[in-house]
């Protein structure tokens, strides 16, 4: 197989096939399913709507999506470098962005059943189990929707993606599995807690409040509440919205899956060369 | 074994931590089995490295006749590394077949080839070390390279395993340049067309197997490698080093290449 398009083909069904072999993600999984679901119930939102249920989901979304897409990530790249298997790949007729390009594919693959599963099993409870209405297709002011639902269900997928692809990147300079794991951690606390404690020193430095909409779509938590804000639960209650820049939200989880993306390629393709200008600036060192 | 050469190592040092692995190599490899000998951490594994694409060289060159590792859309180096890595819980059948869908090559025929079609349907974590080795052998030579590298392919194998495993590499040689490295002098001396002898991360000796027994004056391999590798210290120091910028040092033993060019 020569074609670019084919080399990620065949690294996208390996990674996908090792994925499915690996019994501890659908435990995970399975996981969630619980803690979402355990939310939705001693939380109430389950019973009344499925407005009420994404306010009860939103914040536990906001840890528990970036732990899962930080599980899926961490070894993504790092597995073959560490075995050596990399080495090996590099002799054959892939570049460094199709193998990235297909191992990430196919874990945001995973990660779209693994997240988005327990998520739409948690919508269908809420459909069965709310009352007095939720049938309606619609989006009005004040009524709730299974739209709004898929809406934030929508929203899920790429907020974590934007974390698997930065835990990927980052496992990359990894040495040992812990080290990558840690690595992954970083990102995860960096991702969740940096961006709203850097919007928080900015205002207490003196920046405008109303600069918050934009600065908040920054970090990818920052984005995803913001569109939950603007896109979900606003609607039932604030039509004209202005939570958070929703074109620059959208361009800041786009951004970040990309940005872990290129830099994962770039370690790939020039880690070794990294290495010897390394290895050159210690001998002129030396000298 | 015919006298294309199909790989040139020019000059190259590798160092890690500022300590030089290897120190400003050249030789070149022909169709036919080139057998790499010398003491532990005298620059085996390194040298094979790059050779491969694997290994980045601090300074110097390799050049390959038809295209290296990352050049086209064929697979032009196949390498099997010291330590095999494939996914433990692939079948030997499903890890030839992801390198075959990259390069070409028939999976089955593969593992026929090295002498495991019953083992096809086995998972790698169940193979024995051996037959890790010989899968390993089977994917470096998947999709016919020009040239192949396998380091230490018999490391830690029974003898019949080893035989195996040089015969393997051998049929390979047929058509390709396959550089092996081993400690199984008994082998080299059976299979290898040529050999080079590495003392400290430099070359102490190189050329055609038979040229190289007569200029030492040895009935074996064996008798090459205590004549010209023999009491060598393991590890180069830092104080071998001088040259990490590529310039040899007095002392080195610069052998142009197992072609003389």
């Amino acid at each position: 197989m020569n074609s670019t398009f084919g080399g990620v083909w065949v690294v996208f069904r390996r990674e996908l096939a090792t994925v499915r072999r690996t019994p501890g993600y659908a435990v995970l999984a399975v996981g969630l399913l619980v803690v979402l679901g355990g939310l939705v119930a001693v939380g109430g939102g389950g019973a009344t709507g499925f407005v009420p249920a994404v306010v009860d989901l939103l914040l536990p979304t906001e840890v528990l999506v970036p732990l899962l897409a930080v599980v899926l990530g961490y070894r993504a790249l790092f597995a073959d470098a560490a075995s050596g298997e990399l080495g090996v790949i590099r002799t054959y007729p892939v570049s460094a962005a199709g193998y990235v390009v297909g191992v990430l594919l196919a874990r945001t693959a995973a990660l779209v059943v693994l997240v988005g599963g327990p998520f739409a099993l948690v919508g269908a409870y809420v459909w069965l189990t709310a009352a007095p209405d939720t049938g309606i297709f619609a989006t009005h002011s004040g009524v709730d929707s299974p739209v709004l639902f898929l809406r934030f269900l929508a929203l899920v997928v790429p907020f974590g993606a934007a974390y698997l692809s930065l835990s990927a990147a980052v496992s990359t300079i990894a040495t040992t599995r812990r080290s990558a794991f840690a690595l992954g951690l970083l990102a995860l606390l960096a991702g969740v807690l940096g961006g709203d404690l850097a919007v928080l020193r900015s205002l207490s430095a003196g920046a405008s409040p109303s600069g918050i909409a934009g600065s908040l779509a920054l970090s990818p938590n920052g984005a995803f509440r913001g569109l939950v804000f603007e896109h979900v639960i606003g609607v039932s209650f604030a039509p004209e919205g202005g939570f958070v820049d929703t074109g620059r939200a959208v361009a800041s989880l786009v951004g970040w899956t990309v940005v872990g993306g290129v830099a994962a390629v770039a370690a790939i393709a020039l880690g070794p060369r990294v290495d010897v200008a390394v290895e050159h600036l210690r001998a002129r060192l030396d000298r | 074994m015919s006298d294309r050469t199909l790989a040139s190592v020019d000059g190259v040092t590798r160092a890690y931590g500022g300590v030089p692995v290897l120190a400003g190599v050249t030789l070149s490899v022909e169709t036919g089995v080139t057998a790499v000998v010398g003491p532990n951490g005298s620059g085996k594994s390194t040298l094979l490295g790059v050779l491969a694409g694997a290994v980045e060289p601090t300074d110097g060159t390799v050049s390959y006749h038809d295209g290296g590792p990352r050049d086209g859309a064929a697979k032009r180096v196949g390498y099997l590394p010291q330590r095999v890595p494939f996914r433990d819980g692939f079948t030997a059948r499903e890890t030839l077949g992801f390198y075959a869908a990259l390069a070409g090559g028939d999976p089955d025929a593969a593992l026929a080839d090295v002498g495991l079609a019953d083992a096809a349907d086995k998972r790698v974590a169940d193979l024995s070390g051996g037959m890790r080795r010989l899968l390993g052998i089977a994917q470096a030579t998947l999709g016919d390279p020009d040239v192949v590298v396998l380091d230490e392919p018999t490391s830690g194998l029974d003898p019949e395993m080893r035989e195996r495993a040089f015969r393997a590499a051998a049929r390979a040689g047929d058509g390709a340049a396959v550089v092996v490295s081993s400690h199984d002098l008994d082998l080299v001396d059976a299979y290898a067309d040529a050999v080079v002898v590495l003392r400290r991360g430099r070359v102490a000796a190189a050329g055609p197997r038979e040229r190289l027994l007569d200029e030492y004056g040895v009935d074996d391999v064996d008798g090459l490698y205590r004549a010209v590798a023999g009491g060598s210290g393991d590890r180069p120091t830092v104080d071998d080093g001088g040259d990490a910028d590529g310039e040899p040092s007095e002392e080195s033993v610069h052998v142009t290449g197992v072609s003389d060019r």
